[in-house]
């Protein structure tokens, strides 16, 4: 490793590197945490310069930009475990699902919508998904949605929503026992084929807002496990919640 | 990655920007305008820094606006603010413009011009902004003469270091240098939590 790497914070922040650089930097930052904490700290300076740049928008920016967003579809989040930039993150994990076998089609990867709708009860549920989520309304009305919930034995609790129809489940747990530093609470998608990687639950939250799960294949049941805080590509201890998904 | 939301008790009252935007990762609309009110000011303002020119500043601050609607879900709250996720992205998409379409004349043209000029001349009506604006200045009067103009050349010019080590006529090593001594002298002027 060039040791002069570790000094281009500035200019990679200022974006001020050639792409070839830029590549070098980004691969050096991934096993250079102390980078990353610099790098997170010059870009919030560099953001108060970005502020200090502000100017009164125009009235017909915000037009067109609503006018756009009305015909643009928003991206899923990338489940798995605690990862790194957007593309550089999204590759290996795309590799390691390949080779898990997940058969799933291209664009359907499988992939995980946060709703952040806090879920009480059913009724609460519903009424809430239907406010604040398109995608759990429509989920809630496919013909087949089934709901199911179970406790945690360490403490919280679990709910699924399923539609085999719509190859999709909303999932919520909440209430969940803190952890103490270093593990964390991973979700899994288990079926016949083997357990799925569901993404964490952020460290420090005691409830996880929904998740919508797209390309469910062969999964039966939704597990939780405590790993480490960087998660683990397969389950490592005992589940604390295993929530069978109804057919 | 994953959001959340689970320590927020009344969503209504007091959102911050990364609230917003988790909620804008549920498609909600409503709180994609409150993310517009507190971005798009600054996010035209940085674009139409680097690049100049009003109407390309306009379409990248659309496409960038856009984006964030689009991409709000890989918002992730443990690597950064809302703030400093959005504005890296309009900064980095001016910069791409710059790069992309610009001749080289048109950049040199506008080195002299960007040397004397103050980087607060636009008029900018949000208070908060003009607070901004004030402590960056102060801040900015801060550094060294190298420094500075290094930090404004890069940032605000859309320059690469080697672009700017020439235009300073500075050892590449030294402008690298300067950029991050002269961001982290920034960072710890503004008060920037580590």
């Amino acid at each position: 490793m060039d040791p002069e790497v570790h000094s281009l914070t500035g200019a990679y922040v200022c974006h001020a590197l050639e792409p070839a650089e830029r590549e070098a930097f980004e691969r050096h930052l991934a096993q250079c945490p102390v980078c990353v904490q610099e790098v997170a700290e010059l870009q919030e300076t560099a953001a108060l310069l970005a502020s200090a740049a502000a100017e009164t928008p125009p009235a017909r920016l915000k037009a067109a930009v609503d006018a756009r967003i009305a015909v643009t579809r928003q991206i899923p989040p990338i489940i798995a475990g605690a990862g790194a930039g957007d593309t550089a993150a999204a590759r290996p994990r795309r590799r390691w699902f390949t080779a898990l076998g997940w058969g799933l089609a291209a664009g359907l990867a499988v992939v995980v919508a946060v709703l952040g709708v806090r879920l009480n009860d059913q009724q609460n549920q519903i009424d809430q998904a239907n406010q604040r989520s398109t995608a759990i309304t429509t989920l809630l009305s496919a013909p087949d949605v089934h709901a199911n919930s179970v406790s945690v034995t360490t403490g919280g609790n679990g709910r699924v929503l399923v539609s085999r129809s719509r190859d999709e489940a909303a999932i919520t747990v909440s209430g969940l026992t803190k952890l103490p530093p270093g593990r964390a609470y991973q979700l899994w998608m288990m079926g016949p084929s083997g357990a799925r990687s569901g993404g964490l639950v952020p460290v420090g939250s005691e409830a996880y807002d929904s998740v919508l799960a797209h390309g469910l294949g062969d999964a039966q049941t939704i597990g939780l496990t405590v790993e480490p805080s960087g998660g683990s590509a397969q389950p490592t201890t005992t589940p604390v919640m295993v929530l069978p998904m109804p057919a | 990655m994953l959001g959340r939301a689970g320590s927020r008790t009344n969503p209504e009252e007091q959102a911050t920007l990364e609230e917003r935007l988790h909620q804008v990762a549920l498609g909600d609309r409503q709180a994609f305008d409150a993310v517009y009110e507190q971005l798009a000011g600054p996010v035209l303002g940085v674009a139409r820094r680097v690049l100049r020119d009003p109407a390309q500043a306009e379409e990248v601050a659309q496409e960038v606006l856009i984006e964030i609607w689009r991409t709000a879900s890989r918002f992730d709250p443990e690597r950064g603010s809302a703030r400093a996720w959005a504005l890296t992205m309009a900064h980095a998409r001016a910069v791409d413009r710059v790069r992309s379409v610009d001749a080289s004349a048109r950049r040199e043209a506008r080195a002299a011009e960007l040397m004397v000029e103050s980087p607060f001349d636009q008029v900018v009506e949000a208070v908060e902004a003009r607070l901004d604006r004030e402590r960056v200045r102060r801040c900015l009067e801060g550094l060294t003469e190298l420094q500075r103009q290094s930090v404004t050349l890069a940032y605000y010019g859309g320059y690469t270091y080697s672009q700017v080590a020439h235009l300073l006529s500075s050892p590449l090593g030294t402008v690298k240098t300067r950029l991050r001594d002269g961001l982290a002298r920034l960072r710890d002027c503004l008060g920037v939590g580590g």
